[in-house]
Order: structure tokens, then sequence, then C-alpha cells
């Protein structure tokens, strides 16, 4: 694995952005996620890894409240975010999911023009003051997630017209348009071919310069490019949490290492 | 006698269908050595595929042979009858009956031995008074038979059990041999399941196109009756005339745009009414409720749906109706003190009534459409900060637009072809107005006053209810068909 080296970047102290203490969620009785800690630091790409229904996803969505959308869904424990706690009655989670974007495992652009799904945000939130301000922020998003070439004479054509990958990009541009301070990314690139993938890390380490990601992978190799900091998780268990560096070339748990060698998942 | 030598045929059919069900499949179980693995098919296909060609064209035959022959006979008995007897009873129709009611009141007797066969078929009017006879055994006789109806009648019954013998005699043959070559070709490496599986199909065809057939005879019949009212009456008065004036002596004005005016103007409230509620009950139901409000609510409004619309009429003519009297109407004593209404039915009456109809309609097929579209859908919206009315304007409705269109195309089909609601509360009056607290008549509620009474199916008055049928047909079919395009064309969006 070459791209070890890229890990050498400094991860200084940074502030924690997110702080999640004991968290367990239930999915009617099925308890998906068991009592997991974890701080999330800001302006640092974090990466979640661990096999399929371990509870990645469900986990993400916890951090936006997009689990309240659940009627069997149940979140327990404490999520901090910025030192407030997500879960507080006094807390609206619409606020919260404009402040945390996400980008969902399975495109879902809205049947509607690709501009207007890139717009939908900004629009909702007034963050344009007028119609050439929106054009820009459309443009720069679609550029951002390295779509705009392949979309910027069809900006009227639907978006669900868009091939899957072109659709996960869209998501992508969707999500940055809003100006999150923090972005979730479930599996952004699955649909990727190579030169997308490329340009997508690209973003999420431009993100990192002011955001801070969550991106969940089931590429070893993305992890480790992007990542600062890695979380395993197994069987709804938070396995092992570190840097990524640590995680892929010294890990502790045996978990972790049989899962990054490729014997579990 | 023909009925119960049918009733034979039937039961040796059958009793040869489950005989040559038995033989095939041990025929082919014999083929195979008694080793099921080398047959083409499971055994009991070997027996279906016979039971089929032993009963399928021999009852069917059956079936066309009992259509046509009444027909043929009555054909052939028809020429024994002499002019004089068709000129005096009128027309050929009723002679016939007269013939087919002695020979049938010939039968009974017969069958309750009061004379023999040969008697039956020797008697003669002359000799005996076929009416007492007859009347003996039950059947009644408007007049006394005359010898050469007595004949035909006699001729009838010859010609009947004739035909009867013969058609037992080919549908058991038909049988006999579908049973042999079904049973002879039951070899190891038949195809019987393949066979079997065409003649499932066959039934599934003919039964879509039964249901089709009834569809095309209905509109059928009805284009004929119209092309009879068009020979009375001229088509441009009809479609474009100004005014709608029936008059039972003649020479009426039956022009449908005044109906027509009514009609629209009465489903445009409706819709006014229902499209909104029934929308945003649906809205409601399918976004906000919970799960235990939605179980018991939806039940409730599609309870709305089973109500029959007499009871609807009902509501408007005793209810509706007088209320929106004591508001518009009774000068002093009413509520706003005016005197715009007169009457309980008038337009909104039947307008708003119908409205609260269609509201179950327009939810229910809303609900279905919003509930369709993609909970990622929806998520997509939260999570970029929207809130559930944000996500529910820009995203769900845009997304179910097309299929709420389509619901309400299929309301406004429903509100036009609506007969009960308009016709106790719309009134009678036929004439184009704009004030929605007059009186106004739609075309249901002319052609339920057209074929009420004493009609007379060759004047242009009652003929005018096809044509009015026929175009509401066409209206309400133009409708059906956009929305069901539009539904489907949504429906494929997501899938
Ligand atoms: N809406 C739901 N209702 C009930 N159970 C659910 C629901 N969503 C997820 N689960 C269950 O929770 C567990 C974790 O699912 P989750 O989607 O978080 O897995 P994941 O780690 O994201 O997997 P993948 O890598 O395949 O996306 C699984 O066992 C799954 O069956
Ligand atoms: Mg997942």
């Amino acid at each position: 694995m070459n791209d070890m080296r890229i890990l050498e970047r400094d991860v200084d102290a940074n502030a924690i952005k997110i702080a999640a203490k004991g968290v367990q969620v239930y999915y009617g009785d099925t308890h998906a996620i068991k009592d997991v800690d974890v701080d999330i630091q800001d302006k640092t790409v974090t990466a979640f890894i661990g096999p399929s229904g371990c509870g990645k996803s469900t986990f993400l969505r916890c951090l936006n409240r997009m689990n309240d959308t659940i009627d069997v869904a149940r979140v327990e424990g404490d999520i901090r975010i910025d030192g407030e706690d997500i879960y507080d009655k006094a807390v609206d989670p619409v606020q919260l999911r404009a402040k945390v974007g996400m980008v969902f495992q399975k495109p879902n652009p809205f049947p509607k023009s690709i501009f207007d799904n890139v717009a939908y945000g900004p629009r909702i939130h007034g963050l344009a003051k007028n119609k050439s301000d929106l054009d820009d922020i459309v443009e720069r998003a679609l550029r951002r997630a390295a779509i705009w070439n392949e979309v910027k004479d069809r900006l009227a054509a639907p978006g669900t017209g868009l091939s899957g990958g072109q659709q996960q990009r869209l998501c992508i541009a969707r999500a940055v348009a809003t100006e999150p301070e923090v972005l979730l990314m479930d599996e952004p690139c699955s649909a990727l071919d190579p030169i997308a993938t490329a340009q997508v890390e690209e973003l999420i380490d431009e993100l990192r310069q002011n955001y801070s990601v969550v991106i969940v992978t089931h590429s070893m190799q993305q992890a480790a490019r992007v990542s600062q900091k890695t979380a395993f998780f197994h069987l709804g268990n938070l396995v092992e949490y570190g840097e990524t560096g640590q995680i892929f070339t010294n890990p502790e748990d045996p978990r972790t290492e049989s899962y990054i060698t490729g014997r579990i998942g | 006698m023909a009925l119960s030598l049918t009733g034979y045929v039937v039961l040796a059919v059958l009793v040869l269908t489950i005989a040559a069900f038995f033989a095939a499949k041990s025929k082919a179980k014999s083929t195979a050595n008694g080793d099921v693995r080398l047959l083409h098919s499971l055994p009991n296909y070997y027996g279906y595929n016979a039971a089929m060609f032993t009963a399928v064209p021999a009852l069917g035959i059956m079936l066309i042979w009992l259509l046509a022959q009444p027909m043929m006979i009555e054909n052939s008995v028809f020429k024994l009858i002499p002019e004089r007897i068709v000129e005096e009873g009128s027309s050929r129709g009723l002679v016939m009956s007269d013939v087919r009611r002695v020979a049938e009141g010939l039968d009974i007797a017969v069958a309750q031995g009061a004379i023999t066969d040969t008697e039956a078929d020797n008697i003669r009017s002359e000799a005996r008074d076929i009416r007492a006879l007859l009347g003996e055994v039950g059947v009644a006789l408007g007049s006394d038979v005359e010898p050469e109806v007595l004949f035909a009648a006699q001729e009838y019954r010859t010609l009947s059990s004739v035909g009867a013998f013969w058609m037992a005699v080919v549908v058991l043959g038909v049988a006999f041999i579908g049973a042999a070559v079904s049973i002879v070709v039951s070899k190891a490496d038949f195809r019987a399941r393949n066979t079997v599986e065409r003649g499932a199909l066959a039934l599934l065809i003919l039964a879509a196109s039964l249901a089709i057939m009834t569809t095309v005879g209905i509109v059928l019949s009805m284009l004929f009756e119209s092309i009879n009212f068009f020979r009375l009456h001229s088509w441009t008065d009809f479609f474009f005339g100004g005014s709608w004036a029936p008059n039972f002596r003649g020479d009426s004005d039956l022009s449908i745009l005044p109906l027509l005016w009514g009609t629209l103007y009465i489903s445009v409230i409706a819709l006014l009414v229902a499209v909104p509620i029934g929308l945003f009950a649906a809205i409601y139901l399918s976004e906000y409720a919970g799960p235990k409000v939605r179980s018991a609510a939806k039940p409730l409004l599609e309870i709305l749906a089973g109500i029959p619309t007499i009871v609807y009429g009902l509501f408007a003519l005793l209810t509706v109706g007088p209320a929106l009297v004591s508001i518009f109407g009774r000068g002093d004593q009413g509520l706003l003190g005016v005197e715009w209404m007169s009457g309980a039915t008038a337009v909104l009456t039947a307008g708003l009534v119908m409205g609260i109809m269609l509201i179950p309609f327009v939810s229910s097929l809303s609900d279905d459409i919003i509930n369709a579209v993609p909970q990622a859908m929806r998520d997509g919206s939260f999570g970029l900060g929207a809130t559930q009315s944000e996500t529910i304007r820009q995203v769900v409705l845009p997304a179910a637009l097309p299929g709420i269109v389509g619901a309400v195309l299929l309301a406004a089909s429903r509100a036009i072809g609506e007969t009960m609601i308009v016709v106790l509360g719309a009134g009678a009056i036929a004439k184009f107005s704009l004030n929605p607290l007059e009186a106004m008549t739609t075309i249901t509620t002319r052609i339920v006053s057209q074929l009420t009474g004493d009609t007379d199916f060759a004047s242009p008055e009652t003929l005018v209810a096809f044509a009015l049928g026929l175009t509401l047909f066409v209206l309400t079919l133009g409708l059906n068909v956009l929305a069901l395009y539009i539904v489907r064309k949504y429906r494929e969006q997501y899938e």
C-alpha cells in the first residue's frame, strides 16, 4: 500500500466538532448501534469502515438526526456538536441539518432540473442575494463536485435523467451548495469511475480546510488516501478508532486487522 | 324434452371427460413404464389435456348449436305461416311468439300426460279446443289457436326434437373423438404441459375479450340508437343549437349545449370543493398523521366513498339546499337578508354535495400517489435542512403532480357522469346562466327524464337520450384515457 505515505500529514490537536457518547440505536427490537463513543475533530476527514450491515450508515444518520424520519428507529445516548446536545428538545433538527449536510448512500436527485436540484438548499436557506449570485453558487458547487463540464449545457434537464455516477456527483454538489459545517458522505464514490473518484477525493481534501467531513467507504485505499482518522465498526460496535495511519499499519484489535487485510467483510 | 336431453348430453360429456382424464393419465404412465421422470410432463397434465380436448370442443359446439338452432327453426317454420295471419297479428315477432308458446304448451301437456306425444303431433284445432286444452295444463293463451299457428307449432316441436337428437349425436361424437385422440397421443414425449398452458391462456383471453366485447356492444347499441336519432333530428341542432325544449307533440329543440353547460358548471364547483379538501386530507394522512390516526382515518374516508349517491342526493335536497336557501334566500328572514335563491335545487347545492362525494375519491387516489414518491426523495430534502412543508411543497408534490392531475381528471369524469345527486339537487331547467344559485340541469338528469314515463322509442324526444348518453360516454372516456395516460407516465418515473 503505497498510499500510506499520504497519511503522514499532520493532524494537530484540532478542536472536537462532534462528541458522541454511549450512543445506542434500535430499529424496533434490532440493536443496530451498541454503545458507541467517538470524538470527531474539526477540519478533519474521518472515515467509517466496516463490513456491510455493521451500522455505519445508521451511525452517520444519527449525526444529523436523519433517523428521526424512520418510525421504528430509536436513538439513545449523547451526541454534541460544538458542545450542544443535538437531541435536546430545544434543538431544531431542520436547523441542524442545514449545518450538518449529508450525501446519501443511494443517489436521490429530486425530479427537478439539474440547476434546481443544486439551487434547492441555497434557495431554502436564502443563501443567494440575487439570480446571478445563485447561478454562481450552483456553478461553483457543480465544479467542486467534478460534474460541471458534463452538465453545463443541460442545466435545465431533469436530474433524474443523469447516469448513476453523475447523479451521485449531483447529490454531492447539492450538499456542498448549502455550505454545511459538517459533511456526512455515505459511500459517495460507490458508482464513480477512478477519475471522478479522484476528483471527489480532491473535493473532500479541499473541504477539510474549513469543514469536518465524515465519509463511509468500503474502499480501504480510499479511507487511507483521504482520511486522517478512521473508525472501524463491526456488528454495531465501534471496534477501533484512531489515526488512519495507525489503524492501517498497526491496528490494535485483531478484528480490525483481519478486516483491513480482507479476512472479514 | 329438448332440455332434459341437453342435460343428459352435458352429463355424458362430463362423465367422458373424467374418464378421459384418468385414461390419459394412466396411458401416459404406462408408456413410461411407470417411471414418472421419463414423462415430458407430470402425469396429471396428460389428464388435464385429455379432459380439455374432450370437454371444450364438445361443449363449445353444443353452446353454438343451442344458440343457432332456435333461429334456424324459426326461419323454416315462419314460411308455414300465411301472410294473412301476420297482417292480422301485426308483426312477425308476435306471431312467432304465439307459435313458440303453443309449442311449449304442447310440450307441457305431453309431460303432464294430458295428451300423448303422437296426439300432440297430429292434433287438429278443428277437432279439439287447443286453447282450453292448454289452459288446463296452465298455459294461458290470449286468443283461439289458428290452424296454421297450431301446424307451425307442431312443426316447431318436430324440428326441435330432431335438432336436439342431432345435437346429441354430434356433441357426443366430438367428445368421443377428442377423448380418443388425446388418449392415443398421451405418450411419454407428448408435451402435455405446454398444451395445458395454451388452454389456460385461451381461457384468460376469452375472459378478457368478453369484457371488452360487452363494452363494445354497449357502445354499438348506443351508436345505433343515436344514428336513429340523427335520422329524425338534425345534428346541427343537437350539437350547436341553443336551447333544450323537448315537446312530445314533436318539433322540439334538443340541443346538448345548455345541458353540457349545466354539467360542466356543477362539475367545476364539485372539483373546487373536492380537490383542495381531498388533496390536503391526503397530504395530512400520508405525511403528517401517525400510524394510529392513519389507520383510523383512511377507512373512515373510504366509507364516505361507499355511500350510495342517492343518499347524497337526499342530503342535497333536504339539508344542503334548504340551508343554502336560508343563507341566500327568503328575503328579510334569510341570513343575509337577500332574495337571490328561491328553491333548494341549484347549481351550488348539487356542486357542493357532489364535491363532498368526491373528497374521498380524490384523497385516496392522491394518498396512494403521494405514498409512491420514494422516501429517499424526502430524505434528500430533509438532509438539506428543509422543513416538512417545504419538502412537501417543493419535492413531494411536484414529484406527485402528474399523478394528482390524473386523479383530478378521474374525479372530473365521475362528476360529469354523476346522476342521482343532480337529479335531486340541481333542478330541471336547461339554460345558460352564470348564477350558481339558480336551478340548472345536466346531461344525466335529462337522460333520466327522457326515458321515464311513457316513452315511444321512435320519437326523437326519446332517442335523444342515447345521443346524450353517447356524448357523455365519449366525454368521460376521453377524460379517463387522458388521466390514465398521465398516471401511467408518472408511474414509470420511479420504476
Ligand atoms: N430502516 C431500517 N429498519 C430496520 N432495520 C434497519 C434499517 N436500516 C438499517 N437497519 C439495520 O441496521 C443494521 C445496520 O444497517 P446500516 O444501514 O447502518 O449498515 P451499513 O453499515 O451502512 O451497511 P452497508 O455498508 O451495506 O451500507 C443492519 O442490520 C440493518 O438491517
Ligand atoms: Mg450503509
